[in-house]
């Protein structure tokens, strides 16, 4: 079926003897029956399922259709609709803020004075609503009952992204940069660092699992072992549930008070988290390389000549003119990182298998995974739906900001 | 840079040695866990429990003045009860009888040599009739020492059967001891086949994997749904892009806009809705076309709809734009229309970017896990990486045998990898950027 070709005769003829209008008309008869299929599909599969999801979200879906309850399942996720509100209020005021600043900077200098009050007026006020917001709805969280552990997948997203994308980034600058040079086996290096990425998620994680991660025979602790570490002080990677900040502490032995213990932001992500993290960087650096690599490919060579004619040294190339003009490829990377790690399933669900998807202790539950496990183990298919619509917003929201952000610093060869 | 002269010697100067290192520790990283893998498949239980770092299967062959192969007639006899012990509780062993292993294998000898076993080995056959549809006796267990080192039934093929729940207690004397196979099962003249096998004892783990998870079936699953999906993505995309690249309508910036949107939306978003959706198709088709399960547990849930693919389209249709209207111009005065244009001209222009949709969405379809884990709930079409996921969380403290099943999932698309690399990180590139 798939490599049928639609019947379309009858504009295979000579179409110059037809009048223009007819031509046209008969033209985008055709366009359309060209994407027939791909629009079909992807409004079948891509599209009309976010108003189906939106639609679940409505109800109490329990694999069928239960009683209408409104907005109750994004309540029962982010806590107080108080709560809720007054962080909207204040992502508002802070968006406003922006706006005003933007205006302020185009004004004449006598009324930008009283623009300035209006975008200090609007960050604190905007700040406030939002911390007050943002703290209702941790407390909420803190009394962590089954549905509510949304939040924390949040928290958890947000550590996820703030300690993998840096690195993978810098990594793959780094490596980029190198392969640029005038290097033996350049092509070779591109080879076996792309590795990673195309292999299978489930393979791959897999094998970090229970050959890297492994707490007694796999690689890493066979390393320390060898490095002199006691066994007693092996970290337990996967299936260690308690944040790096204590774990360090322990190492150290340095007694932390009980605030910053207790604390899910201050406890930092746990091992077994960084233990994801690690691999994800590994997976994703090799495919950030030949991004960036095509993106130094692309600045023009008589750039680097003048400068290095008017006397600029390496550093100065690289800090005045690789960097600027590689900014929309990194630019491109962030946003596509950070919601790889929204996204991201398979190689948690993976790795996390043998302690329970999400685990130990739910401190590798991501938001993704979060809405998987009510989807999957919960059969909350309305609770699952309203959490993936929080998620989309959250993705949205921080496109635009990244979007706004980059306006004005990301220079397009 | 690039453009550096090159009448300039290649010297080892210490910022070129620099690069050199950091590029290695580089490819070193991202490559050791694969050969970490090949490794650890390569190794028997105890290697990998006892860290040891070198398998001993790629050593100089251990078993090479070893007898070929060895028939031995056993006697059974009936059992007392309570001598059983190292049988499952499961079965109920009624016929018992004894021969012995002789010799072994140096890894196994050093292994026995610590556990003050000496050799002969003394093993126990017990046989016992565990399905009632089964005349006569249908399973055999051997023991040593109270350990099950291996459980043969007649309802698989006689000496082929590498599954066995107890049989894992001591899978070094399995892999590393004769091969042992069940000639004649009448259990007064008990016949079985001693034999050293070396091809067999290397690969050893990877015919275990494939045997004791169904590899085989997954494989084929794979190569199935990726072909069938290659062939929709390719159609859908072709004619997609060609539509936004080079024909006029009403609504093509706005389409071409909503396709580029889709690109973002998380999978968990449409995933819910997308289930629900494909079991309301599968029960109206059931219901109106009375077709059994078209939907779910099928290849179309697992290909159709991924066969609009926006980053395929998208990829095709920047080349499609780059080719040149005079040639359009020049065919429709011969009398050439859309599609022939198409067909004839732009397609056999467009090799490389064609290349670079098939090696990249073959790549993701072949890896393709969380939608297919949902849709299947049986062999018939589940893909190799839901099976090798149920694998290992089968295998538990069996790494040696998770290994091997990784690599007989990555081996395929190593191979179409280095095949054609350039395709890989080109596509890759080309579209990532204008992302």
């Amino acid at each position: 079926m798939p490599n049928d070709v639609p019947a379309a005769d009858s504009t295979d003829e000579p179409a110059r003897r037809r009048p223009a209008r007819r031509r046209r008309a008969d033209q985008a008869l055709q366009a359309y029956l060209f994407l027939a299929p791909a629009t079909i599909i992807l409004f079948a599969f891509g599209i009309l399922p976010v108003g189906y999801a939106f639609y679940i979200s409505l109800y109490n879906w329990r694999i069928t259709r239960g009683g209408f309850i409104g907005l109750g399942n994004y309540a029962r996720l982010l806590g107080e609709p108080v709560n809720v509100v007054l962080l909207l209020i204040g992502i508002g005021l802070l968006i406003g803020a922006y706006y005003a600043w933007r205006a302020a900077a185009m004004q004449e200098s006598g009324r930008r004075m009283a623009w300035r009050l209006a975008v200090a007026a609007l960050l604190i006020v905007g700040g406030l609503t939002l911390v007050l917001g943002a703290d209702g709805m941790i407390r909420y969280a803190a009394e962590a009952r089954e549905p509510r552990e949304y939040l924390l997948s949040i928290l958890h997203t947000i550590f996820y992204s703030a300690s993998t994308v840096p690195f993978q980034l810098i990594f793959a600058f780094l490596l980029a940069n190198l392969l640029f040079q005038n290097i033996r086996g350049k092509s070779f290096f591109r080879i076996l660092y792309f590795l990673p990425y195309i292999t299978p998620t489930v393979a791959t994680a897999a094998l970090w699992r229970a050959t890297v991660f492994e707490p007694r025979q796999g690689l890493i602790n066979t390393l320390l072992l060898a490095l002199g570490v006691s066994p007693a002080q092996l970290p337990q990677w996967v299936f260690e549930p308690q944040g790096i900040t204590l774990v360090a502490a322990q190492w150290l032995g340095i007694p932390l008070p009980a605030w910053v213990a207790n604390s899910p932001v201050l406890a930092g992500p746990s091992l077994a988290m960084v233990a994801v993290c690690i691999y994800n960087v590994w997976v994703f650096t090799g495919y950030n390389t030949v991004i960036y690599l095509a993106g130094l490919g692309a600045i023009p060579h008589e750039l680097y000549e003048a400068a290095r004619i008017d006397g600029a040294g390496r550093w100065q190339l690289l800090r005045y003119i690789t960097l600027p003009l590689v900014s929309p490829t990194t630019y491109f990377l962030v946003l596509m990182g950070i919601i790889g790690t929204f996204k991201a399933i398979n190689h948690i669900y993976v790795m996390t298998q043998m302690v329970g998807l999400g685990g130990p202790q739910d401190t590798t539950t991501t938001a993704a995974i979060f809405i998987f496990k009510q989807f999957q183990q919960g059969n909350r298919w309305g609770l699952a739906s309203a959490a993936a619509f929080i998620l989309l917003g959250i993705i949205l929201l921080l496109t635009w900001v990244q979007n706004r952000v980059a306006e004005g610093r990301v220079h397009y060869a | 840079m690039r453009e550096r002269p090159s009448r300039r010697r290649f010297r080892w100067h210490p910022a070129r040695l620099l690069m050199m290192v950091v590029l290695t520790v580089g490819a070193i990283v991202a490559v050791i866990p694969f050969i970490w893998m090949l490794l650890t498949s390569l190794k028997t239980y105890g290697e990998f429990s006892l860290r040891v770092l070198w398998p001993k299967a790629l050593t100089a062959a251990p078993y090479t003045d070893l007898p070929a192969s060895e028939e031995v007639v056993i006697t059974l006899r009936p059992i007392e009860e309570g001598t059983w012990s190292g049988a499952p509780r499961s079965a109920l062993p009624l016929m018992e009888g004894q021969f012995a292993i002789r010799q072994v294998s140096a890894p196994v000898a050093e292994q026995l040599a610590r556990s003050d076993v000496t050799l002969p080995l003394e093993v126990l056959v017990l046989a016992a009739d565990t399905d009632p549809a089964v005349e006569g006796y249908d399973t055999f267990y051997y023991s040593v020492g109270g350990r099950v080192i291996r459980q043969e039934t007649t309802r698989a093929h006689l000496g082929d059967t590498w599954h066995g729940a107890y049989a894992i207690a001591a899978p070094d004397l399995r892999r590393w001891g004769p091969q042992l196979a069940v000639l004649d099962n009448d259990p007064h003249h008990f016949v079985i086949r001693q034999s050293w096998r070396p091809a067999v004892m290397l690969i050893y783990n990877y015919i275990t994997a494939w045997f004791e998870a169904s590899f085989a079936r997954y494989t084929w699953n794979s190569i199935r749904l990726t072909l069938i999906s290659l062939a929709g993505i390719l159609f859908c995309s072709v004619l997609a892009a060609y539509a936004f690249a080079r024909m006029d309508f009403p609504g093509r910036h706005f389409l071409f806009t909503v396709f580029l949107a889709t690109l973002m939306l998380p999978e968990v978003v449409t995933l819910i809705p997308n289930y629900a959706i494909v079991i309301q198709l599968d029960r109206f088709f059931e219901r109106v076309l009375h077709i059994h399960d078209a939907w779910l547990n099928n290849w179309t849930v697992q290909t159709i709809p991924f066969f609009a693919s926006t980053f395929s389209i998208f990829l095709l249709r920047q080349f499609f734009a780059q080719i040149p209207g005079d040639l359009y111009d020049a065919a429709r005065i011969d009398g050439c229309g859309h599609l022939r244009f198409l067909l004839q001209v732009v397609l056999p222009l467009s090799k490389a970017p064609l290349m670079s949709v098939i090696v990249l969405n073959g790549i993701w379809s072949w890896n393709a896990f969380l939608w297919p884990l949902i849709v299947t709930s049986d062999e018939t079409w589940r893909p190799i990486t839901v099976g090798l996921s149920k694998f290992t969380s089968e295998a538990g403290a069996e790494v040696q045998l998770m290994m091997a099943g990784a690599a007989i999932t990555i081996i395929p698309i190593l191979i179409l990898y280095f095949i054609a690399q350039k395709q890989f990180t080109e596509g890759i590139a080309t579209t990532g950027l204008k992302g």
